[in-house]
């Protein structure tokens, strides 16, 4: 070097050989999970996405499914939602706390094996969804429809996820945990105890299982459910990723780190009250409705600070956000963030609530949610984290710019073309003539309004979908050009919690958690014991001439479940007029509290079926199943040419009934044996009531066992109209 | 309505837990600095000056 | 190189222009040595990659400090006191370090651990300009580390006081407190939050029999969490009720602990005789507002610190001689007689006699003389005083803690007045409201009683649970806080909230001279006498080019694009003049005494800091530098029209006219004041019971400023040192306190506005509490409703006011 040495030579710096123990750990980052984590979300967005266009294209051309069972729409909608929330968005939210968590704590994951297994089991559990969907083992209960052996695979998973982001933490070098990381620690604990009890199933055989709650108890539950799934896998998780990678890819500190803290702990101290605002004007108590309003109002607070945090981080930059693709996307999943947690409570109101509730507006604000904020900010995420990860640049920002202002028209015309539908049926539906009759007795005439803007939904659907492509294209090319970086070289100083307190870091922090996890194990294991017990004797005022299903009316319910009629059909009454001249008598509580699970459904693409027992002869129902245009011409309900080749599965009879005994259903002791000769009995007599309208049919078709349910919906309050 | 007990008790549940939690890192010191790891998680990226991948780095002082 | 001097060269490290590139390292220029140096260290250690995170990230490297500077930090004496945490071996120390200023600071301060492998790590908080440093003795001592930190260019700022650690318990306890307030909102916020939802069905009011059971439960699950909300949240407002009560005076909080209390009792009552459900909401409702109250009221300001004695003034070590070796040792280690060392700039720690050199002491900061006094041999110096010049020795004769300026501390009357005089607004309504509730409650509950016992206690409580004055004690803090962080946003930092208060009383300005009307380092120069050709201005500036005298660099800013020429046999009498031979004409520049020989009549005089010039012993005329009055001082004393204005100077009444001039005839003038004349006279003041605003900057009115009612000090920039006080104003900002005055009086109306508001919703409250139909709904709609509005109304009224004043 050159001769006047700096004041302070930097080789004096350096301990030549040992000296003490080195406080400075080089270690490396384990990329291998992140990229696998990445790729897995990426297949699975296509997949998910696919299915999601099949379906709405099936919805104004029902012959799309070619007549297959495994393809019709009650099966494959409950493969989109599951397949776009739990593979799509799952794989997202492990890719980014994978990658995030390490750099966060300055270390490597606890261990790279329960990385591994949680990475294949979590591909397993969305395999097996894919295959038990198809096949018809669906639960009914929305975002939570796989049978009990998967939901037990997700909780260990969950578990083992767990273990490998606490044990990541205690062994963490940097002893501030950032603001993201308690957004995973909420997302991991409210998922684990949320999966939990809304599991509670009464197994009756490895598919097929019945939920311990009835009625109105399991609507709230699933509802329960349902909003905090939402809440905790689709908005926690991705509020951590929005803290770590969008300050990372504008390189600008987050605008008010002290401002998110407050939006931390804000919003998570009463976030899990929500879920009644789903089940407004329902047969739920009207405090409880009124409750989850009020909630709902309150969240604009919180979810709006966490947007403004987001977006105000670049100001100052926004001339970088022109150019730069990643960051474009960033921004409109934050706006797009903002405009679903506004339109939600907006959506609570019950005024609101009662002209959009079962209409096409629920779904645009899905969607609104899902493509805007979860879709492009994964996009944003993958965009950034590639190039990366294979330590070169984008293949080309162009692409990605055509695929922002694809995706972007795409979101634009779903949304728009299903508020359009949305208002147009809701007014249709409540439209009275000057004489006090109902201007559009038949449902279908509101139905073929809007097939117009189901097709520019599908249009925008396909738009987005081939911005995904594009990203594909343009990811894979981005990996080819570059080489993979397996593990990341990195250093770190040991780092004392605050300074240099006594005791090992592994002790200090050891008591703290250990009290924790043996609180949170004895309390799940407590409620798993006491729950049963609790539940069965449910105090809803039960109505005398409601009795439980027969042994033929609980099969038909059964496959009702298994093709998925909820998914268009609902089953609730709402006490407006509108609905009560349409459909006859509201729904009451004590109808459904022998409904294991509860059937309300929360879309009405179809009519509601909760009085459909009586309305129409058996042979109406028998032609309408087989071809529904011929008994209603125009109508975009798909053909079920299977139920009159399949058998009804009487061999499982019995279990069921013992299973629905155990859980509270009051059938006659001993009913189970006789039960196979009194649905036989009830199958003979539809099938001489059809033959005698000139239809030759098999005693023993599973078209016999849906007609006998559907002649039996609603029928339990007729009775004592008639009695009187 | 015994569900609306059960759920009530998971949720405040939830919300105990968190409130520990709160206790805890207020306690630990978490919030002592409110403005530097919003930076500091910028300034992780150590770009190797000599940009061979990593994984047979140039002899950085072992010590 | 020959590069032109018209292309800007940007040093790579500091950003400040260089005149030439011939220093330059890595086909990078830099401006200084200092700064190259810097370059070179992070180039070596791998940590270049602090140039690519911000464009030229450094601080100026020209100042370097000499060599044994820090070895005093090797003294086990003074590294003990300095150290946070020590085990012997590994040792953890924070240090302040006001360079740092963006994140590649943060980032090259965290990686320190790359230079030594002894330090262990370093942790930055940006906000405090701190770093926390953990290293290995036994590898490099605390002196390397220092040494390490000036190297890269982040001297840390170590003082006498930062050498004199609080006591280690008294420094917990501080950082406890404040964290106890974090928890109290926590738990009452978690709390609110849960009991409004769990109170919900209460407001629907459940109908059927079956849900019986269901409010029973929601009830006790609100009584439990409540519980906490009553015994840990608001112990703050009973602790601080009692402590008034012992005083026999009732303040705001007594009200307060009675409303709570009243709240509190009904509802255990009600709910724990199932014969109503109580009103707990209302109650955490009220104490989570007053906790958010009190969190906005105290903001406190990171860097800043109020109670700065001389102690942070001082250095925290000096130079002694012995056996004619220089040796650095720290102050409280210096003893009577020993010889110190005082170089160019540096503060003379201790009274002491001069030995050698020539003195030419600025005393501005510390006596408030604005010019800088010469001083023969042998005769004292007090300490506190700057040098301008060559180095000097000098004998201590006192120890720093008793020497004339720090004696000031230990004055008997140097208390501030007693601080826990409360807000007089708080006791005032504290008294009369309380009268008022506990009567209207008394009366009523009589009136009630011909009815039943059960309702006149009902009416009884009720009007105390309604009265209680959550909307009042909202008022002030929510108002004064804004009105805190509207100050601070035009550089203008107060202590705390109750400033704001006193600031509105004030009637009597008081104003220090030198360093607060006038400015410290600007002087404005002129030249008097017959003008000058262009080759005497380039031959005067050549002289005064190669002389490191102040005032020489001051003249040399007259003549910026004059051109430098060669000057030969150049010759410097320290104290006296400079000598030079430019062009084969001889320049003399210097005091009168050195260009004339005698004191020569006819040509105008100036006061002792004029520069007199002769061109081959032809007087052409003198530099005269006369102090320069803050900008914005005309209009501020158009603004105190209606306060009385005073001005203390320590220096001589040379400038009595202009002051005259500028603040008008009414003001009184006093001159040559010492620190105790101003304190006293600020007692004498306080004695006609005036209330005293002082404006100073300097030491000599730490004495002053601790006395008067408000003390604010005037700083060119808020991190360096300013004496205790009540608030610091940036220099730049001087013209802005009459609007500041101005403002805090009517913040002071915004409270009064708000009492109304909160009277009329106390008065709504008491009319349904006294017909006794006082249900918990309305309860809860009421308190909340009048909790926020006055929140609501407090701060956007503030804002409002500072928009329209321009204040924002």
């Amino acid at each position: 070097m050159d001769k006047n040495k700096p004041a302070y030579s930097s080789d004096a710096g350096k301990t030549a050989g040992g000296g003490a123990a080195v406080q400075v750990e080089t270690f490396s980052y384990d990329n291998q999970i992140v990229r696998s984590f990445a790729l897995a979300t990426i297949i699975w967005g296509v997949i998910g996405m696919l299915v999601g266009l099949i379906a709405a294209v099936q919805l104004f051309w029902p012959q799309l499914n070619l007549g297959i069972q495994y393809v019709s729409f009650g099966r494959i909608r409950p493969l989109h939602t599951n397949a776009v929330i739990f593979a799509f968005v799952g794989n997202a939210i492990f890719m980014g706390v994978y990658y995030s968590l390490q750099r966060l704590c300055r270390t490597r994951m606890y261990s790279d094996l329960l990385g591994k297994i949680n990475f294949w089991g979590w591909q397993l559990i969305i395999l097996s969804a894919v295959i038990t969907f198809a096949l018809g083992y669906i639960t009914s209960k929305e975002y939570a429809e796989l049978e009990w052996p998967i939901d037990i695979a997700i909780a260990v998973v969950w578990v083992i996820f767990g273990i490998n982001l606490l044990g990541t933490l205690l062994k963490r070098r940097e002893p501030h945990m950032y603001v993201a990381i308690w957004f995973y620690i909420a997302t991991w604990v409210t998922v684990a105890i949320l999966h939990i009890v809304n599991s509670f199933e009464i197994p009756v055989s490895l598919f097929k299982s019945y939920s311990l709650y009835a009625g109105v108890q399991d609507a709230l539950v699933e509802w329960w459910y349902g909003h905090n799934a939402v809440a905790f896998f689709l908005t926690t998780p991705y509020l951590g990723l929005m803290y770590y990678f969008l300050p990372k890819a504008a390189n600008r500190p987050i605008y008010s780190y002290r401002l998110s803290i407050i939006h931390f702990w804000s919003l998570i101290f009463i976030y899990i009250w929500a879920g009644p605002h789903h089940l407004l004007y329902t047969a739920l108590p009207d405090w409880a409705q009124s409750l989850g309003t009020v909630f709902s109002i309150m969240l604009i607070a919180p979810s709006w600070g966490g947007m403004i945090n987001g977006l105000l981080t670049l100001r100052g930059a926004w001339d970088k956000v022109r150019e730069e693709p990643v960051l474009k996307f960033m921004v409109v999943a934050v706006t797009a963030y903002g405009m679903a947690t506004f339109e939600g409570p907006m959506l609570a109101l019950k005024n609101v609530n009662a002209a959009l509730h079962y209409t096409d507006w629920i779904i645009a604000h899905v969607h609104i949610g899902a493509l805007g904020w979860n879709g492009f900010l994964t996009f944003g995420i993958l965009y950034w984290l590639i190039p990366k990860l294979y330590r070169t640049e984008l293949f080309s920002r162009k692409l990605a710019n055509v695929h922002f202002w694809i995706g972007t028209l795409g979101i634009v015309f779903v949304a728009l073309s299903l508020y359009w539908a949305a208002v147009t049926q809701s007014l249709m539906w409540k439209q009275f003539t000057p004489l006090g009759v109902l201007q559009y007795p038949n449902f279908l005439e509101t139905v073929l309004k809007i097939i117009p803007m189901y097709v520019i939904r599908a249009i925008g659907a396909s738009a987005y979908f081939a911005g995904v492509i594009i990203m594909i294209v343009n990811l894979v090319k981005t990996m080819k050009k570059g080489h993979f970086q397996k593990d990341e070289m990195a250093e770190a100083p040991l780092v004392m919690h605050n300074g240099g307190e006594k005791g090992h870091r592994w002790l200090e922090s050891r008591p703290v958690q250990f009290t924790i996890a043996a609180a949170v194990a004895i309390l799940i294991g407590g409620i798993v014991e006491f729950i049963p017990t609790f539940l069965v004797k449910s105090n809803i005022p039960t109505i005398a001439s409601v009795k439980p299903l027969t042994a033929l009316e609980q099969q038909g319910r059964d496959i009702y479940q298994r093709e998925g009629c909820n998914n268009c059909h609902s089953q609730m009454i709402r006490p407006f007029r509108s609905e009560t001249q349409r459909y006859g008598k509201y729904s009451k509580a004590g109808e459904y509290v022998y409904d294991h699970p509860f059937l309300w459904g929360s879309k009405r693409t179809g009519p509601d079926l909760h009085r459909e027992g009586g309305k129409y002869p058996d042979q109406w129902h028998y032609y309408h199943m087989q071809n529904p245009s011929s008994m209603s011409p125009g109508s975009i309900m798909p053909s079920y040419a299977w139920l009159y080749t399949q058998k009804i599965d009487i061999g499982q009879t019995a279990s069921k009934i013992s299973a629905l005994r155990k859980i509270g259903v009051p059938y006659v002791a001993g009913y189970e044996n006789v039960a196979n000769e009194e649905l036989a009995r009830q199958a003979l007599a539809i099938q001489k009531r059809l033959i005698a309208n000139g239809i030759a049919v098999e005693a023993d078709r599973e078209i016999i066992a849906i007609i006998a349910y559907l002649q039996r919906l609603g029928t339990d309050i007729k009775v004592t109209q008639a009695m009187k | 309505m015994w569900v609306l007990i059960i759920l009530m008790f998971f949720s405040l549940l939830v919300a105990l837990i968190f409130l520990g939690a709160f206790i805890w890192a207020v306690k630990s010191g978490q919030y002592d600095d409110k403005y530097t790891p919003s930076v500091r998680i910028l300034l992780d990226d150590d770009v190797r000056k000599s940009g061979v991948p990593d994984s047979h780095n140039s002899g950085r002082a072992e010590g | 190189m020959g590069k032109t001097l018209d292309v800007q060269l940007k040093c790579y490290h500091c950003g400040s222009e260089c005149r030439d590139g011939d220093i330059a390292a890595g086909g990078k220029i830099f401006c200084c040595q200092g700064c190259r140096t810097v370059y070179e260290i992070l180039e070596i250690n791998d940590l270049s990659r602090y140039y690519a995170l911000s464009a030229s990230p450094g601080t100026s490297q020209k100042k370097i400090s000499t060599k044994e500077k820090f070895e005093y930090l090797d003294h086990a004496e003074a590294s003990a006191k300095l150290l946070d945490l020590t085990d012997g071996i590994v040792s953890v120390i924070t240090l302040f370090i006001p360079q740092m200023h963006c994140s590649s600071c943060i980032w090259l301060l965290e990686n320190l651990y790359k230079f030594n492998a002894g330090i262990q790590y370093s942790r930055v908080n940006f906000l405090q300009k701190k770093i926390t440093i953990r290293f290995n003795e036994s590898i490099i001592s605390l002196k390397n580390v220092v040494e390490l930190l000036t190297a890269i260019g982040y001297e840390p700022e170590i003082n006498l006081s930062s050498t004199e650690k609080e006591s280690e318990e008294d420094e917990r306890n501080k950082k406890s407190r404040d964290k106890s307030i974090y928890y109290k909102t926590g738990v009452a916020g978690f709390c609110f939050g849960n009991i409004m939802l769990l109170s919900f069905p209460e407001y629907l009011s459940i109908v059927n029999n079956v849900d019986l059971f269901l409010k029973s439960i929601f009830s006790y699950l609100i009584l439990l969490l409540s519980l906490p909300v009553f015994f840990y949240c608001s112990s703050d407002y009973f602790s601080s009720a009692v402590r008034a009560l012992q005083k026999k005076m009732i303040n705001i909080d007594f009200p307060i602990s009675l409303g709570i209390l009243a709240l509190f009792g009904r509802s255990i009552y009600e709910i724990l005789s199932s014969s109503g459900t109580g009103y707990m909401d209302s109650l955490s409702g009220l104490v989570f507002f007053l906790l958010l109250g009190r969190m906005f009221q105290d903001k406190t300001y990171d860097i800043l610190n109020f109670e700065r004695n001389y102690k942070s003034y001082f250095p925290a070590y000096a130079v002694i001689k012995n056996e004619e070796r220089e040796q650095s040792i720290p102050l409280s280690a210096l003893k009577v007689g020993d010889r110190i060392i005082i170089r160019n700039d540096e503060l003379i720690p201790a009274d002491s006699v001069l030995i050698c050199g020539r003195a030419n002491i600025d005393y501005s900061f510390v006596s408030g003389e604005s010019a800088a006094v010469e001083i023969p041999e042998g005769s004292i110096i007090h300490a506190g005083g700057r040098q301008r010049g060559t180095a000097l020795e000098l004998e201590v004769i006192k120890k720093t803690s008793q020497s004339y300026i720090t004696q000031l501390w230990n004055n008997s009357d140097f208390t501030k007045p007693d601080e826990n005089k409360i807000a007089a607004f708080s006791i005032l309504a504290g008294k009369y409201f309380t009268l008022a509730v506990l009567l209207t409650a008394g009366i009523s509950g009589i009136c009630w009683l011909n009815t039943g016992i059960a309702q006149a206690l009902n009416v009884f409580t009720s009007v105390l649970i309604v009265a209680c004055p959550c909307a009042l004690a909202l008022s002030a803090p929510f108002t004064l806080g804004s009105t805190l962080r509207i100050f601070g946003r035009s550089r203008f930092y107060l202590k705390n909230a109750s400033v704001v208060e006193k600031l509105s009383g004030i009637n009597h300005v008081v104003f220090d001279k030198t360093g607060t009307l006038t400015s410290l380092n600007e002087r404005s120069i002129r030249f008097y006498g017959s003008d000058l050709s262009q080759e005497d201005n380039e031959a005067i500036k050549s002289v005064l080019h190669n002389s490191i005298h102040p005032l020489s660099r001051s003249i040399l800013k007259l003549y910026p694009e004059v051109r430098l020429v060669e000057t030969e046999n150049f010759r410097e009498y320290p104290g006296r003049g400079l000598e030079g031979k430019v062009q084969g004409r001889k320049i003399r520049l210097g005091s009168v005494s050195f260009v004339i020989g005698t004191e020569a009549g006819g040509v105008p005089s100036g006061n002792s800091s004029s520069v007199y010039v002769s061109i081959d012993d032809d007087i052409k005329g003198f530099f005269r530098a006369g102090n320069i009055y803050r900008e914005g001082l005309k209009d501020l004393a158009g603004c105190l029209q209606n306060y009385e204005v005073s001005v203390l100077s320590g220096d001589y009444d040379g400038e009595k006219e202009t002051l005259r001039d500028i603040l008008g005839t009414k003001a009184k003038m006093f001159f040559r004041q010492s620190p105790y004349d101003k304190l006293s006279h600020i007692k004498k003041l306080q004695n006609q019971n005036k209330r005293t605003l002082m404006i100073g900057d300097g030491l000599n009115d730490a004495g002053a400023l601790m006395k008067s009612d408000v003390g604010i000090s005037i700083s060119e920039e808020a991190v360096n040192f300013s004496p205790a006080c009540d608030a610091i104003l940036e220099a730049q900002e001087f013209g802005k306190l009459g609007e500041f005055l101005k403002f805090s009086k009517i913040s002071m109306k915004i409270i009064y506005m708000n009492l109304a508001v909160s009277l009329l919703y106390n008065i709504a409250g008491v009319g349904f509490a006294v017909n006794n139909s006082l249900t918990p709904v309305i309860s809860a709609i009421l308190m909340p409703l009048s909790s926020i509005t006055v929140v609501l109304l407090a701060t956007a009224a503030t804002n409002l006011a500072a928009k329209i004043k321009g204040l924002k």
